[in-house]
């Protein structure tokens, strides 16, 4: 038998026969993933955790369609995205996700220098400032694409939108930061 | 990659995220819960919806107890020829809504009761505000713990096929009844007793109890031995 982990066309082959525990790994490969991208999209983490749930149990039943060979991520990130969006429109809510900077020291990290970490929080707050005040859609798609590290494909499927739609918001998207980043360096 | 490109990378990894859950014991519940579709049910059930004769009713003894159940405690247990059929795959309820502990206990309105073994539970998944489930691991399985606060009107009702036993039981001293075997149909109502059917077919064993105010029930691949040895665990 085999010693290397299954792979995900092989555990999606056996999930489609009925294997419960060939899928419970690819849930606990991918649930951190759908999780950080469904709460990025709902807002909120409770609807995040109901639309990664809802998403893996629809997603097992329709392995039926899923075609043989296709790249198995973003086929779930789209499943888990429609749930989440679905969550934030019922729940009526408009509001966007702030991002925020974690505060908390890691642990184990090096104490950087005063000067450095001075210069390097006003960077990241500036750069995150300029990020939330971009259009939704502007945001979101850097959001997946660079803060999620989604592909341009997986992006597409996040947002449920076509490829070429993507490549242009984030060009768009990075244009606009670029000259707010020069606004504020002037 | 432009220096742009990098830097947002760099803020990607600092930004803040909630505490990502494990939604995989969950996800194998919900998947494990219905093992055949409804078609196969219906060819099961034939015609007639027997009557309540549940066969723990041929102990005298456990005759009140069980009439307590019937008429008090929410649950009914009929005893039938032929299951209703169970609802399509895509009208199968969920457990509810995922909430904090807290959330959910002040959405049910009473405070749950949970093995001191198995930590603090990630999610309490609340339907229709009043049956509160969580997931738990026992025996190498996801199980199903859900609790309620038993009223006049019977919140679960449960179908049992003439294959499957339904045998009185107790636990400390509380009366319970165990169902094993075939499989069963669940139905829940709604808070308001609004008859909101909504039938799920159950495979796995379970242990229903009463526990003070609360009914208790205990889903999963269990022994009637381990089911029990965990409800007594309950704090």
């Amino acid at each position: 038998m085999v010693d290397r982990p299954l792979n995900d066309a092989e555990l999606v082959e056996r999930a489609k026969r009925g294997d419960l525990r060939a899928w419970e790994t690819v849930v606990r490969e991918y649930q951190g993933l759908a999780f950080r991208t469904a709460y990025l999209l709902s807002g909120n983490a409770a609807d995040a955790e109901e639309a990664v749930q809802d998403g893996f149990v629809k997603a097992y039943r329709a392995l039926g369609r899923f075609r043989r060979g296709a790249p198995l991520r973003p086929w779930l990130l789209r499943i888990v995205s429609n749930e989440a969006r679905n969550r934030r429109r019922s729940a009526g809510r408009r509001e966007a996700l702030a991002l925020r900077v974690a505060v908390a020291d890691r642990p184990g990290d090096a104490v950087p220098s005063p000067e450095a970490a001075l210069l390097a929080g006003e960077w990241h707050e500036t750069l995150l400032a300029a990020v939330n005040a971009l259009s939704e859609e502007h945001r979101l798609a850097i959001a997946c694409r660079y803060f999620l590290e989604l592909s341009e494909e997986e992006t597409a499927a996040a947002l449920g939108v076509r490829r070429g739609t993507v490549k242009s918001r984030l060009a768009r998207a990075l244009a606009r930061l670029r000259e707010e980043l020069e606004e504020v360096a002037e | 990659m432009s220096e742009l490109e990098q830097r947002l990378h760099q803020l990607g990894r600092q930004l803040e995220h909630p505490p990502e859950p494990d939604v995989a014991a969950a996800v194998l519940v919900r998947l494990e819960r219905r093992p055949f579709p409804w078609r196969t049910a219906v060819a099961i059930a034939g015609a007639v919806l027997a009557a309540a004769v549940i066969a723990a009713f041929a102990v005298p003894q456990a005759r009140t107890t069980i009439l307590r159940w019937f008429h008090l405690r929410g649950v009914t247990v009929e005893r039938v020829e032929t299951l209703p059929p169970a609802l399509e795959r895509s009208q199968a309820p969920g457990l509810g809504r995922a909430l904090s502990r807290a959330e959910a206990e002040r959405t049910v309105g009473f405070r749950l009761v949970l093995p001191a073994l198995a930590g603090e539970p990630h999610s309490v998944y609340v339907l229709d505000d009043a049956l509160a489930s969580v997931i738990l691991r026992a025996e190498g399985r996801p199980i199903l713990l859900s609790e309620f606060r038993a009223t006049s009107f019977d919140l679960l009702k449960k179908a049992a096929a003439t294959k499957t036993v339904v045998e009185p039981t107790s636990v400390n001293g509380d009366p319970g009844l165990w169902l094993e075997g075939a499989p069963h149909t669940l139905t829940y109502l709604d808070r308001s007793g609004a008859f909101r059917q909504r039938t799920v077919l159950v495979r796995g064993n379970v242990l229903v109890w009463v526990h003070g105010p609360l009914t208790l029930r205990l889903e999963g691949r269990l022994t009637k031995a381990q089911a029990l040895e965990i409800a007594r665990s309950l704090g």
